[in-house]
């Protein structure tokens, strides 16, 4: 395969797989498709598709003034895909854009609601208005054959400088206010990034990156389509480059030296280590590689400095952009593959569209020869598919379609089941709760205090389902006696497993926060199970759904206990939580108002003074652990208890 | 008036009281641990949060309501807003889900709706609706111990320099909320340090959004500044091109003519 279809065939996979998620996206919600949390607002999206692109687009505002303002008419053969790159770049970001935004639908609401001193104000405004200009600039392109609109077009020619300048200034706008977003943000953002210089830092830096980006295009194009690498003309541009980024690094470190945190830098913190290697893929290695003229001519050389300074300046985005204020608070944010998925598929679809363009219109001086779609080239026969797989071109397109066909349904496939990842909810199963039961067992009445040192006395049980120690202390041989004895088991006890008088909440109720399925389905028709045909419980002729099913009694006589006060309403049990207010506080808050006692049916009648029912598992995440223990809240018919 | 609430840590039981009456009033669903949360127990179903600290201590966590935020200041279409009354509330007819206010909030306070398909961020509201009838808000009015009450900003303040007067040894001498970031309407007094309800480090004195201002002020002048100097610029190139090329036409000119 030639290399360019080859690429092509990739990029088609990448968009594919990321419309599979788009539609997740849509679908399911942004809990469902991203592990973006409360603590962590801003991820990949923001950083990569959002901040990455306006960067990666700064080659349109670079070089057109390059050409048109500083006169350098040597350029002016890579204006136009400079500008084709930023147009593209821009689209991109603004479809990221949509992805990342809760209500994208409204992201109108920026013509019509203002808040000027809002620097995301500004961004959305110079976005728009840099959009339409980079439209206006390359909009003779795609045109160039349609005589209808050569006076449009001629008038455009007329406007160019002011566009040009225009531009220039929005993109300056922009670029810095990308860095000003943080600035009100000093305690979030790590010390080593957050200065009040960022905007003019985010400036500079995009210009360095709009000559690199300028650069390594012309040398990936190069190779795609077999073009002499233009290096010579590149290397004054890669000299150009080296000052700016000679600027920018003095500036980084001038800044920080004037904060007095430079003792940062060698504290050994994973954030210092980020900030070197981020410092040196986007400055120090690129200086280093420009400057030496031997390598700043060699056409290898001068590609790669470019590439590893365009890695560089996405990764300080990133960075910036929420990678370095992880760990200041809740749980750590690492992108899910959906998200790295949808970056790489807008980037893949905006690099399918350029290659569409210099193929079909003159954005180089002359269009590509491209032998895929060289009509005098004959239809290949497929030796294993026994078939003419048409034209090249056609059977370049048949490979395409394939490809992201079978990406999407991957994506798909990959996503398993969004619904539960929307819920956002981690399984918390439900164990017995622990200590001595006491009453049958023992089969004495009074409290006895027999137990081991260190262990609950028996009688007495401890109900933490999920076994976080964080729980209630049940004192279930009390409760007997306050209750009649034998006569109050079904108080609580409202449903028993086969060959069972008093099974455990946790039969049942098997997750701390979720429903579970009481009646286990897949446990009666499992072959390992009871190995029960859908017919035995599901009337024949009807939907299999629980409206049409034989009640669960007909085989277990035994199930509910005679006299057990608690409703069944399906066959779902409540989760364990709910449950055990249910039963709990149903009962206490009618001896609260039978006795006059309010106190009884409040929460720290139980929760001895400690509410903290917490979940380990999440504050061991949270730098506040000790002092940031979860609550639970609240019980159920709260109003019950008021 | 302005509207505050004045919470004294070392009154509160723990009793949660307030956070049940917070879900009653404002109709909150009963929420369940998620993947997205903060740890602190606050979440888009629940606005406040009791959290168990050091030394036996209990802080119930809420919008600060701060008297210049941050939020406020962010929101790139104004949904975020300071009432004339005090509350900070957002108006969810205008957002557009950036969640650049959660970015910005100094508290971590806004959480948004993650698992629904139509998002929108939410935080305490300070109750407007009843304070703006007249009466306090549903936290307050809940607490058995009177360990969260709500008044005047400045008679609370005078209350709790009172309280840590009369009892030096209970407190730590300052009141949270008087003057971090511009001051906050949520105000706390305390035996601990209570520098975790934040991200850890001690707040400056200064309003947050005045961090943007210099930035969002200089927009214009760069935009103009960068325009004329692109202008200028291209005005004096061209020209000096233009020169060059008629002296060379000249040039040109003079050599050829004696061959004439
Ligand atoms: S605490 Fe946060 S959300 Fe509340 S007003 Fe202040 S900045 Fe806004
Ligand atoms: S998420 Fe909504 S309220 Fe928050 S800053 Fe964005 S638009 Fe404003
Ligand atoms: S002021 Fe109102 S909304 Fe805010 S925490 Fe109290 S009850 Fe909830």
């Amino acid at each position: 395969m030639d290399r360019v279809v080859r690429l092509k065939l990739v990029l088609w996979v990448m968009v594919g797989l990321a419309a599979a998620i788009a539609t997740a996206r849509f679908a399911f919600g942004l809990g469902a498709t991203t592990h973006l949390s409360d603590a962590t607002p801003w991820g990949l999206w923001v950083g990569f598709d959002v901040m990455g692109g306006v960067a990666l687009a700064a080659g349109g505002f670079v070089v057109t003034a390059t050409v048109y303002i500083f006169k350098m008419e040597e350029y002016h053969s890579i204006v136009r895909p400079a500008v084709l790159t930023a147009f593209l770049g821009y689209v991109a970001v603004v479809v990221g854009l949509l992805f990342d935004l809760g209500l994208p639908w409204n992201i109108w609401h920026l013509t019509i609601y203002w808040n000027p001193r809002s620097p995301l104000f500004e961004v959305g405004w110079c976005v728009m208005l840099y959009l339409t200009v980079l439209m206006l600039e390359f909009f003779p392109v795609p045109t160039e054959g349609i005589s209808a609109l050569a006076s449009l077009r001629r008038f455009l020619l007329t406007l160019r400088i002011p566009l040009v300048i225009l531009g220039v200034a929005l993109s300056t706008l922009h670029q810095s206010s990308l860095g000003s977003l943080f600035l009100i943000m000093p305690y979030r953002l790590y010390p080593l990034w957050y200065s009040p210089l960022l905007p003019v830092l985010f400036f500079i830096s995009a210009v360095a990156l709009g000559l690199m980006m300028v650069i390594l295009e012309s040398h990936v194009t190069a190779y795609l389509y077999r073009r002499k690498p233009e290096t010579g003309l590149l290397a004054p541009l890669g000299a150009a480059t080296r000052w700016v980024l000679a600027v920018y690094v003095a500036a980084r470190f001038g800044d920080l030296a004037a904060r007095g945190q430079l003792h940062y830098l060698a504290s050994g913190a994973w954030q210092a280590k980020l900030f070197w290697l981020e410092l040196a893929l986007m400055a120090i290695l690129p200086l280093a590689l420009m400057s030496a003229t031997r390598f700043r001519r060699q056409a290898g050389w001068q590609g790669a400095a470019a590439a590893i300074g365009v890695a560089g300046v996405v990764l300080n985005r990133i960075d910036v952009g929420g990678l370095a204020d992880i760990g200041r608070g809740g749980p750590l944010y690492a992108p899910k593959w959906t998200e790295i998925a949808v970056s790489l598929g807008i980037v893949a679809a905006a690099t399918l569209a350029f290659l569409f363009m210099i193929e079909h219109f003159r954005v180089w001086e002359s269009r590509p020869a491209d032998p895929e779609a060289d009509p005098r080239k004959l239809p290949e026969f497929d030796k294993v598919g026994f078939t003419w797989l048409g034209t090249p071109a056609v059977a370049g397109r048949v490979k395409y379609s394939l490809g992201f066909v079978f990406a999407a349904g991957a994506g798909f496939a990959l996503l398993g089941s969004p619904l539960a990842a929307r819920q956002g909810s981690v399984p918390a199963p439900v164990h017995r709760a622990r200590g001595d039961a006491g009453y049958l067992r023992s089969g004495v009445s009074e409290a006895a205090s027999l137990g081991q040192p260190g262990e609950l006395p028996r009688g007495v049980l401890y109900i933490d389902g999920d076994l976080t120690r964080y729980g209630v202390t049940f004192y279930h041989q009390r409760e007997i006696e306050r209750n009649g004895r034998e006569k109050s088991c079904v108080l609580c006890h409202h449903m028993n497993m086969p060959h069972d008088q008093d099974s455990g909440c946790y039969a049942c109720h098997r997750d701390m926060y979720q429903k579970s399925d009481a009646s286990r389905h897949d446990w009666h028709a499992s072959p390992h199970g009871a190995n029960l045909a859908c017919v035995e419980c599901h009337e024949p002729g009807y939907a299999r759904t629980s409206a049409h099913v034989k009640p669960c009694a007909d085989c277990h006589k035994n199930l509910v206990p005679a006299g057990a006060t608690i409703e069944i309403p399906n066959y779902n049990a409540v989760s364990y939580v709910d449950a055990m207010h249910e039963v709990c506080n149903g009962c206490h808050v009618k001896v609260a108002a039978r006795e006059k006692k309010p106190e009884i049916a409040r929460c720290a009648e139980c929760h001895k003074g400690r509410l903290n029912f917490s979940d380990t598992r999440h504050y061991l995440y949270s730098p506040h652990a000790p002092a940031g223990r979860l609550v639970i809240l609240p019980p159920p018919k709260v109003s019950e208890v008021h | 008036m302005k509207p505050a609430i004045l919470t004294d840590t070392t009154k509160c039981t723990g009793c949660s009281e307030c956070a049940i009456a917070c879900q009653r009033v404002n109709r909150l669903e009963r929420d369940i641990p998620r993947r997205w949360d903060f740890g602190d127990g606050l979440s888009a179903e629940n606005w406040c949060s009791v959290v168990d600290a050091a030394d036996n201590t209990f802080v119930r966590k809420q919008c600060r309501h701060c008297l210049d935020p941050a939020c406020v200041d962010a929101c790139p279409v104004g949904a975020m807003h300071k009432t004339a009354a005090g509350p900070v509330l957002c108006d969810t007819s205008k957002c557009i889900g950036c969640r650049y206010c959660m970015m910005a909030c100094p508290f971590g306070i806004p959480r948004y709706e993650w698992s629904n398909v139509v998002p929108y961020v939410r935080k305490c509201v300070l109750c407007y609706d009843r304070i703006k009838a007249g009466g306090q808000p549903a936290c307050t009015e809940a607490c058995p111990a009177k360990a969260t009450i709500f008044g005047d900003r400045d008679e609370l303040l005078a209350e709790a320099h009172r309280r840590i007067r009369r009892n030096p040894g209970k407190y730590l001498d300052r009141v949270w909320g008087e003057s971090e970031v511009g001051g906050t309407s949520v105000l706390y007094i305390s035996g601990i340090d209570l520098s975790f309800l934040t991200y850890g480090e001690h707040f400056g004195k200064e309003p947050l959004p005045q961090t943007t201002t210099l930035a969002m002020e200089s927009v214009p002048f760069a935009f103009l500044g960068m325009g004329a100097a692109m202008g200028g610029l291209y005005w004096i190139i061209e020209r000096r091109n233009r020169l060059q090329a008629e002296k060379a036409a000249g040039e040109a000119k003079g050599q050829r003519e004696p061959e004439k």
